[in-house]
């Protein structure tokens, strides 16, 4: 791309000048080529390339991706291998190639640690030597010219190896750190530590050799130190020099140049590098008083300090550059620090700096300072002849990598360019504030992000060469009509200063008249030149002239525009980016207007068809997810309603990865962008079964371009939607590129988006590719098999009208017919307990709390059928107990009477309305609108076979729960025992005089008998009664749903009144409980259930009324006429106890 | 087992089978909802209902006491409630209060009254009452952002008063929200206000919670589980309908791919996943409170 090559590092444009560049990616270890042209960045995804003289062309990219954070990555600094660079990937460091291509860059991966590798060196002397150290706690030292195993290996046991370094002077010499200490290793010296240095509090982070003075060595630690050491003076156990701070130290080295060292902490620090002379003159002067300093400790008194990153610096770099075969010492230094906050910053010295480390310059040199080529490996390499012998050159390793594709260059370009900002003065800190147009690489990200419409087929900002096609209202014939255009734009290096005007080509082309161009090419000269003489940035008036618009040649005006992007990212709207926009804005395919240049751009567009059309059209905003494709609900029977797609997967591997946080959408605030790593988590594995899924429905759509289309094609007249779904959809593709790089720019983008909806129309056809249609299958299976509850069971479990054991019994046989054994075991000893229970007299109670007592046993059945979340069971066994409790009463006289007419109760008409008249109003309304749906709804019962009688138990099912409301009410009075008296008394006349006394004083207050008469209350612990009335409502609604309704009444009818009775006996708190559960069930179907009065039973004998009847107007409760009359002569208060005196509110002869 | 192929002309999203058992209501990218009778072994297609100007996501059946009543929710922002009457469906309501995508859809339970909970890529849940014919104002509740994937109602169930007798019980109304802010959220009504608030948020997805489910079975917990584009499924879960929530991961390893649904049985909690590989797994807690398989269905 780059024509001109810049082969002297005293050409390049960026030397002394600060540059911030914008990497994201979650980049995690950096790398600068010797010549100090390239750095390299690695993350998961692999390695970029930057030029760092042409930072606006894009990195190149070496993709490898892998789950595992790459720890560290070097570049080779000897002048015979300037093309290696070492990455590690967990437990294996892999040498690159970079004169190879992309794809088959890799030519080594060392292997020989078992834990991930954390620290890699070059030997300084031998090109071939390095040294990797891990977490296994060996250190190894590996020739590469055999790569199969390392020629040295040492560990000390004990702790991982931090970081391993070789000695500058001496190449047998290497060090390395571990937890705390600092080992010296000799090659020659086999696995004995020539040295440890002992003295640090807590972990090395970072250790460096001095360059000058061999047997010096510097050691940066957590604890906050640096700490400096001679391992071979006499008393080694001790620093020579500690140096506190405030912060935990990540890394320190000694300056490439004169005396000094840099630290960067870890955390904390204000995120800067600090720049020590390592002689601190004035330390002793300034710390008389501190005496532990005065020998060999001070503080951190840095000479300068470089403030900048919003993020912990990750690692800094030193970049220089010297003249050729000089033997004075010229070398100039610029600092280069990557930082979490994804940028990449290059810091220009000022001399005086130079001083102040004592680093004289321009002294005569005893040797020659090494010669590097001054040569970028930006480029992608095309390499025909290693292609040929792939075969034994490739590494057989199984990389779990894509590494294997062609085509690197796929970041996407412009969003490259808005990352990269560069400065002249040496202010970076007013340099990464402002937002000002800077040069053309930022003018250049400006337009593209704010014309989505236009295409940028190249963008080259160091030689100024753009080529961009967009559609303009061109046309002579018809001025509506847009026409396809394709216009090169040469910008001069000095743009946009006076005199140095772009110059604009048109392509040929059969719409557009010769005249209609001319006009054109004069105009945009025109715009250029008033701009660029007034010293203005004029590419966006020059767009929108073209894009037909109207341009403003005063240049007032164009000023107090804002042509900058960042403002607009604080305006981002999201309403108004999620709704659909319906304009007709339809897009135009540019394969033909891709012709076949050899340039990278249209290349990658050639082969990722899916990412061209770059900012072709607009984009919207949209986090709707990924449709499912399947899925799985249950039915209430207990089978699984499943729907697949038939498609088939490879489908979907075209798909692309693209991870956005949530982060990512919420930063407004552009200036300081989130340092959040994108590509965290384990999302990548490369294989064909877990490739990663999109997200967001729109890229499903970018993903399945071919099918989304084929689809509109099939299936679509009105294709408005889907155009735009379609526009926009691509656009994301386009943004989003491929797996790389998802900037957190993107808000950005967006809100210029959305400013310029509508601004541009163009003309467009959409094709379709194929018309395939999805499959897809629906499949009702079977599952109820897994379930414990059994509809069987349900049908034929025997709930009421028998003894209790005699139920339990029954049930067994009925559970062990259907091979249920362990629910079958359940039931027969249930039913022996039982048995012995209604056997044994007075005495046995007392055993029921023993370990084979019937109270034991149901406590730890109903126990373990919670567990197995058997509601069926767990009701049943509920209901039986119910049952005993009401056969219990049976030989009591008293219960029987009571018993009896509670059973006969059941079908009480009640209504709330009076009941509750706390009950608000909406609560009412609502029961009326359902009541009228209902209605509706049983017009439609000829679909549904049972509509009609479900409906109706329905309404009959909540009649218990008002029984119960009933009964609560009554115990508003002071004694229970009174009240059930009084009850009895005035409902069975005939018993009352002769029995109710006798009971009511004698055996009530004995606590024994009582014990005997309530059996249930030991048979059940009270704290489960009210579970138990959970459970049964539940198992109700079940038996309701297999269509089992009147099941459902049986088991309503005895389990609930006979809990619930005896709940009102027990406890007063679990009584009002019930009642306000019931009470909201109840409230929502009175309506419905009042309208047929047939179900009504008289309040007084309880039978079904039918004739002629007696309602009393205030609490709607009913009376068989006859039984009324002989009420009323009796009481004064409504026979069913809600304590309405009835007679005196309204006529009785309603 | 029933089986019906190439239902619709796109992707299908959701199916739904109403409270008997007896329909089959389908929905599907190609805009469409389908109704089907099932009877047994047969099917037969009863009715396209074509209104939707965007994929159907979500289809809801009404409890039948309120007549034939099905609610669903689209790309295109809306919820359109349609009703059968004598065998012919029309729309009788259509909400669209959302301007985003409403990507679930879910009738209270019927003792709440006719009462939609709408979720949607705004952001934001809606709970639309319906009142004799007439809609009340939604309430709209900003509940994760960047948008909403999921919302369900929590079974009918009441506010445990034992130590003050005295005070009635309350009814607690609640659902629970899964978003792209990767959280699961918890809300509840509040009787005085009329108005539902945050009660609690669960974290722990680490990637957008795809669907939430709160199991129907009011046994001594309740159960949630939450799924997530995480390729993980957690069940939250809470004794007595107070305290807090439980975590548990239903497999310490991840899933083969990313979660889309949960569902759980009527009755039993069996829970159904499905997600990303095309595939159905059923889990079953065991005695010792984990989950382990108990199922699977390919297609």
């Amino acid at each position: 791309m780059s024509i001109h090559h810049k082969d002297n590092p005293y050409q390049s444009s960026t030397f002394g000048k600060s540059l911030s560049l914008k990497v994201d990616g979650g980049f995690n270890a950096i790398s600068i080529n010797p010549s100090a042209r390239d750095v390299v960045l690695a993350s998961r995804q692999g390695l970029y390339i930057i030029d760092l003289d042409d930072p606006f062309s894009p990195p190149r990219w070496l993709r490898h991706e892998t789950p595992w954070q790459v720890a560290d990555v070097q570049w080779s600094p000897h002048p015979a291998k300037p093309y290696w660079v070492v990455s590690t990937s967990n437990q294996k460091a892999i040498i690159w190639n970079l004169t190879r291509s992309s794809s088959n860059a890799i030519e080594y991966a060392l292997h020989g640690h078992s834990r991930a590798i954390t620290d890699i060196n070059f030997n300084p002397q031998e090109p071939d030597i390095l040294a990797t150290c891990s977490v296994d706690t060996y250190v190894h030292a590996w020739d590469l010219r055999s790569p199969k195993r390392p020629f040295y290996s040492t560990s000390p046991w004990r702790s991982s190896a931090s970081q391993v370094k070789w000695n500058f002077k001496d190449s047998n010499i290497l060090a390395s750190s571990h937890g705390n200490n600092i080992f010296i290793w000799d090659l020659r010296n086999g696995s004995t530590p020539l040295s440890k240095l002992e003295g640090h509090q807590s972990s090395v982070n970072s250790i460096d050799f001095n360059r000058s003075r061999s047997s010096e060595i510097m050691s940066s630690s957590n604890d906050g130190t640096v700490k400096f050491w001679d391992y071979n003076s006499s008393d080694n156990s001790k620093s020579n020099k500690t140096v506190q701070t405030d912060f935990p130290i990540w890394r320190g080295r000694y300056l490439p140049f004169g005396d000094g060292y840099c630290v960067m902490p870890m955390v904390g620090g204000d995120n800067s590098v600090y720049m020590m002379n390592l002689n601190c003159p004035t330390e002793e002067m300034d710390n008389p008083e501190n005496t532990r300093a005065s020998s060999n400790s001070s503080r951190l008194q840095p000479i300068y300090t470089f403030k900048g990153h919003s993020d912990r610096v990750i690692d800094f770099l030193w970049r220089s550059r010297h003249s050729y075969d000089t033997m004075v010492d010229d070398r100039e230094f610029e600092l280069v620090t990557w930082s979490k906050d994804c940028t990449l910053k290059l810091w220009p010295l000022a001399d005086i700096l130079y001083d102040k480390v004592n680093f004289e310059r321009n002294k005569r040199l005893e040797e020659k300072l090494p010669n590097y080529e001054y040569i970028t490996y930006n480029r992608e390499v095309l390499d025909s002849l290693n292609s040929n012998d792939n075969d034994y050159k490739r590494i057989k390793e199984n990389f779990v990598t894509t590494s294997g594709l062609k085509n690197m260059n796929n970041v996407n370009h412009l969003n490259w360019l808005s990352g990269v900002r560069m400065n002249d003065q040496h202010s970076p800190d007013n340099l990464f504030e402002q937002p000002k147009l800077h040069n053309l690489g930022e003018e250049v990200s400006a337009i593209g992000h704010q014309f989505p419409k236009v295409v940028f087929e190249k963008i080259s900002v160091s030689t100024g060469e753009i080529l961009l096609t967009l559609n303009g209202p061109w046309s002579e014939i018809n001025p509506d009509e847009y026409i396809f255009l394709r216009i090169e734009i040469q910008v001069p290096p000095k743009y946009p200063n006076k005199g140095h005007a772009p110059k604009f080509k048109i392509e040929e082309n059969n719409n557009l008249t010769d005249a209609k161009k001319s006009e054109m090419l004069n105009k945009l000269n025109e715009i250029g030149k008033i701009y660029t003489d007034a010293g203005l940035y004029c590419l966006e008036q020059c767009l929108h002239y073209l894009l037909g618009e109207k341009v403003s040649m005063d240049l007032e005006d164009s000023i107090n525009e804002p042509l900058f992007y960042l403002d607009g990212a604080d305006s981002i709207n999201f309403d108004n980016l999620s709704s659909l926009s319906d304009s007709n804005e339809t897009i135009e395919s540019i394969e033909s207007s891709l012709d076949s240049d050899n340039n990278i751009f249209s290349d990658s567009y050639r082969e990722h068809p899916e990412a061209r059309n770059t900012f072709g059209r607009n984009l919207e905003f949209d986090s709707t997810p990924v449709p499912n494709e399947c899925g799985a609900i249950w039915t209430p029977s207990g089978q699984l309603l499943c729907f697949f797609s038939s498609e088939k997967k490879s489908a979907k591997k075209v798909k692309n990865i693209f991870k956005l946080t949530k982060d990512n959408l919420m930063i407004k605030d552009d200036t300081i962008a989130d340092p959040r790593v994108l590509f965290d988590g384990d999302q990548v594995k490369g294989s064909d079964v877990t490739e990663n899924r999109p997200k967001i429905y729109v890229d499903t759509f970018s993903g399945n371009d071919a099918k989304s289309r084929a689809t509109d094609v099939t299936t679509d007249e009105e294709s408005d939607s889907d155009d735009s779904f379609g526009s926009f959809v691509d656009d994301w593709n386009d943004i989003v590129g491929n797996d790389i790089v998802v900037r957190t720019r993107i808000p950005t983008l967006m809100g210029n988006f959305a400013k310029s909806f509508g601004s541009v129309h163009s003309e467009s056809v959409k094709t379709g590719d194929s018309s395939k249609i999805t499959k897809n299958i629906i499949l009702i299976k079977d599952f109820s098999m897994l379930f414990q509850e059994d509809k069987r069971l349900g049908e034929e479990y025997v709930i009421t009208n028998k003894l209790a054991d005699e139920m339990a019994r029954l049930n067994a046989l009925v559970a062990e017919k259907y091979g249920y054994e362990e629910i079958s075991h359940c039931w027969q000893i249930l039913s022996d307990l039982l048995l012995a229970e209604r056997d044994q007299s007075f005495s046995s109670f007392t055993w029921n709390n023993n370990p084979l007592g019937i109270r034991w046993f149901v406590k730890e059945a109903l126990r373990f059928f919670e567990k197995e979340n058997n509601i069926q069971m767990l009701a049943m066994l509920c209901c039986v107990v119910a049952n005993l409790l009401l056969s219990k009463m049976g030989p009591a006289d008293v219960y029987n009477v009571e018993d009896s007419y509670k059973s006969l109760v059941t079908f009480e008409l009640y209504d709330e309305h009076s009941t509750w008249p706390n009950d608000d109003h909406s609560q009412l309304s609502g029961a009326n609108t359902i009541h009228s749906r209902s209605d509706s709804f049983a017009k439609s019962k000829l679909l549904n076979s049972y509509d009609t009688h479900s409906i109706r138990s329905d309404e009959i099912s909540s009649l218990p729960y008002q029984t119960i409301g009933n009964t609560r009410l009554s115990t508003g009075r002071p004694s229970q025992h009174r009240k059930r008296d009084s009850t009895i008394g005035i409902q069975t006349p005939v018993y009352r005089r002769d029995r109710v006394a006798e009971i009511s004083v004698e055996l009530i207050e004995d606590e024994i008998l009582e014990t005997f008469k309530n059996p249930v209350r030991d048979i059940l612990d009270p704290e489960d009664v009210k579970k138990c009335q959970l459970y049964i409502y539940q198992y109700a609604k079940l038996l309701f749903r297999w269509g089992l309704p009147y099941k459902r009444v049986e088991l309503l009818k005895v389990s609930i009144k006979a809990i619930s009775q005896h709940l009102q006996r027990d406890s007063f708190g679990v009584d009002d409980l019930n009642r306000v559960n019931n009470n909201t069930i109840e409230i929502k179907w009175v309506s419905s259930y009042a309208e047929d009065k047939a179900v009504g039973n008289c309040n007084y004998c309880n039978l079904k009324i039918t004739g002629s009847m007696y309602v009393c107007g205030s609490c709607q409760h009913m009376l068989h006429t006859r039984c009324a009359k002989e009420w009323w002569a009796m009481g004064n208060e409504c026979p069913s106890g809600c304590g309405c005196h009835c007679p005196n509110q309204y006529d009785r002869s309603s | 087992m029933v089986s019906i192929t190439n239902a619709h002309n796109d992707l299908i999203h959701d199916a739904v089978l109403d409270y008997y058992g007896k329909r089959l209501a389908t929905c599907s990218s190609d805009k469409t909802i389908k109704i089907y009778e099932v009877d047994g072994e047969n099917h037969r297609l009863i009715d396209t209902l074509v209104g939707h100007e965007g994929p159907v996501w979500r289809v809801d059946w009404a409890h039948p006491k309120f007549g034939s009543i099905l609610a669903s929710c689209s790309y295109d922002g809306k919820v359109i409630v349609w009703k059968e009457e004598n065998g012919k469906w029309s729309q009788i309501a259509t909400h669209a209060v959302h301007s985003a995508s409403v990507n679930s859809v879910q009738w209270a339970p019927h003792e709440y009254g006719v009462m939609l909970l709408a979720a949607s890529s705004d952001g934001k849940v809606s709970i639309i009452e319906f009142k004799e014919g007439r809609t009340s104002t939604p309430i709209v509740i900003d509940a994760h952002t960047i948008g909403v994937n999921s919302a369900c109602w929590a079974p009918v169930c009441y506010e445990d008063v034992e130590s003050d007798s005295s005070k009635p019980t309350k009814e607690l109304r609640r659902f629970v929200t899964g978003g792209a802010d990767n959280l699961v959220k918890i809300w509840k009504y509040d009787n005085d206000t009329q108005l539902y608030a945050l009660e609690d948020t669960l974290n722990g997805h680490s990637d957008w919670v795809r669907d939430v489910a709160w199991s129907p079975s009011v046994l001594l917990r309740s159960y949630i589980a939450s799924v997530s584009q995480d390729k993980t499924c957690v069940i939250w879960s809470q004794e007595n309908n107070k305290g807090p929530w439980k975590k548990t991961e239903v497999q310490q390893e991840k899933f083969p791919d990313v979660l889309w649904r949960a569902s759980w049985s009527l009755s039993g909690n069996i829970l159904a996943l499905s997600g990303g590989d095309n595939k159905v797994t059923l889990w079953k807690e065991n005695l010792t409170g984990n989950w382990e398989p108990a199922g699977e269905v390919q297609q």
